[in-house]
């Protein structure tokens, strides 16, 4: 028997109803939330963007400590900015945060090369010219003495270069370099004074990685010698010592600071680390720094000329893609010497306060800066010689930037490297 | 006879007066409460006019960015007016705060976006 049961169907069709009602409601929510959530997002990305902006372009000190703020003093525009000195950089950490979201971004801030200081050489004028032999080949604009550069016989060899010498402009150089950042240079000074308490590295862990974004992580070895090998450093970490420190091949580092009085690199060692030290460095054979790294003899003592000089010598083939300098408050002591081994090749720049000693097969693709250059063979030692050796500040890619300790440093700043994001 | 011949030799039962008039209610009442679901909905879910002004928006601000002039500026996409305001950054004379408000065609705010830029004269 069929049966008419109009209420049934009427809770059939509601049935039916309420189950594409609910179907509504949910497809409408999840696509709001979605687009809120997109929206959000877009939102923190212009926030993050103008804090990125405002770091790279201030050079107020309030963010030194971190600084968090309104950016129009509308709602949902909540920044937080923080600029740190990093040994010859600054590393900024910029986030942007909308309720329980957040967005961050870690980078190192560097300066574009001011092209009208820029060369591939430049020696100050002591009243005597610079001599070349061998292949040597001068690849940019240089900044050498009034007397002039000239082809010299040395070691038996003639110098067998372009006809030219320089392939580039030449310009008048003064009797004094052109000076580091006092800046940078103080807060340099402040780094390798400052002796923490004593902590060394924890036993068994063989990986240490620190984020920008939370407090400086550092190792003080106080005047214990110590080698870091079979470990790996990595972010917001600084190594101290009173003493030498040797770094192993094993040990891996990046992005690290090391301040020490002696800093000695084994050989092998692959990494990108900044190095300063008020005595010595040495990096042996077969080294590899990737950009951006630093080594930095400083010597701010005064008065004692008695002792041996600052030095920082780089063993024979080691590939440096560094800043290489050397500095000394008192020009009566002992001038600072770096010494670049056999074929050692250095991508970036060396600034040198003192003496330059150079090797047959170096190559300095960037620019030099120095008050002398030495080269020494078995029997004899040459002043401002130049032999086998290139110089090319062409060889530099036009993205390359500078730490604004340099005197080639100009403006605006820019974006070095990304270190951290989400 | 013509009522022998319709008389139901099935036994079809018809609803009674009642159950179709408390069905007619039920189902007046829910398709009430499903049209006011789906207006609701429609409602409040954002709209396509809204995404695409943020769409436009970030596009516009792209542009600004790359320019090497920042002034105040009205410009119209689509049929949407875009007005564009440069104000200086607190405290930091090479930054400055460029508005980006979108208008509908009947002049009602439909998105807003807000960014601190760099001046290019630097």
């Amino acid at each position: 028997m069929l049966k008419a049961s109009a209420l049934y169907m009427v809770i059939v069709i509601t049935l039916v109803i309420g189950v594409i009602c609910s179907a509504l409601i949910v497809a409408a929510y999840l696509y709001k939330s979605q687009y809120q959530a997109k929206f959000r997002t877009d939102q923190l990305r212009n926030n993050l963007s103008s804090g990125i902006t405002i770091l790279i372009h201030s050079k107020d000190s309030i963010y030194k400590d971190g600084h968090t703020f309104s950016l129009f003093n509308d709602d949902a525009d909540s920044v937080s900015l923080k600029k740190t000195d990093w040994g010859a950089f600054d590393v900024c950490a910029a986030s942007a945060f909308i309720k329980r979201d957040t967005l961050y971004k870690v980078f190192s801030l560097a300066n574009q090369i001011d092209s009208v200081k820029w060369g591939a050489l430049y020696l100050i004028d002591e009243d005597r010219p610079v001599s070349v032999s061998g292949n040597t080949v001068i690849r940019g604009n240089v900044f050498i003495p009034k007397a002039g550069i000239r082809t010299a016989y040395v070691d038996n060899q003639a110098y067998t270069g372009d006809q030219h010498i320089v392939n580039g402009k030449t310009f008048d150089s003064e009797r004094k370099l052109p000076p580091l950042s006092a800046a940078r240079l103080e807060q340099l000074k402040k780094q390798l004074s400052v002796s923490p308490p004593l902590n060394n590295l924890p036993a068994g862990i063989d990986s240490i990685a620190r984020s920008f974004l939370e407090p400086t992580l550092s190792y003080s070895f106080g005047k214990t010698a110590k080698t870091i090998s079979h470990v790996s450093l990595k972010g917001n970490i600084i190594l101290y010592s009173d003493t030498t420190l040797v770094i192993d091949s094993t040990a891996r580092l990046n992005n690290v600071l090391v301040f020490a009085r002696g800093i000695v690199i084994k050989s092998g060692f692959r990494g990108n680390c900044q190095l300063f030290a008020t005595d010595s460095i040495s990096v042996e054979r077969d080294c590899k720094f990737s950009y951006p790294s630093c080594f930095g003899i400083l010597r701010f003592t005064t008065g004692n000329t008695v002792g041996l000089p600052a030095k920082l010598d780089i063993g024979d083939r080691a590939d440096c893609e560094a800043l290489i300098f050397s500095y000394q408050k008192d020009d009566k002591q002992l001038p600072p010497v770096i010494s670049l081994g056999k074929k050692v090749r250095v991508l970036g720049q060396v600034y040198s306060m003192g003496i330059l000693n150079l090797r047959a097969g170096t190559t300095i693709d960037g620019s030099v800066f120095t008050k002398r250059f030495l080269y020494q063979s078995e029997f004899t030692r040459y002043e401002n010689y130049l032999i086998n050796v290139s110089l090319n500040s062409r060889a530099l890619s036009p993205y390359y930037l500078s730490s604004d300790l340099t005197p080639v440093a100009g403006r605006p700043k820019k974006i070095l490297q990304w270190l951290e994001a989400n | 006879m013509a009522g022998s011949k319709l008389r139901n030799r099935h036994g079809v039962r018809g609803s009674t007066i009642l159950e179709v008039i408390i069905s007619m209610i039920i189902i007046i009442v829910v398709f009430g409460i499903a049209m006011m679901i789906f207006t609701n909905v429609n409602r409040l879910s954002l709209s396509a006019k809204k995404l695409k002004a943020q769409a436009i928006l970030q596009h516009t601000l792209l542009q600004a960015e790359q320019a090497k002039d920042h002034t105040d500026q009205t410009i119209t996409v689509d049929d949407m007016t875009i007005k564009q305001e440069i104000t200086p950054f607190e405290n930091e004379p090479g930054l400055s705060v460029i508005t980006l408000t979108a208008f509908d065609p009947n002049h009602e705010q439909v998105a807003r976006l807000k960014k601190v830029i760099m001046n290019h004269e630097e």
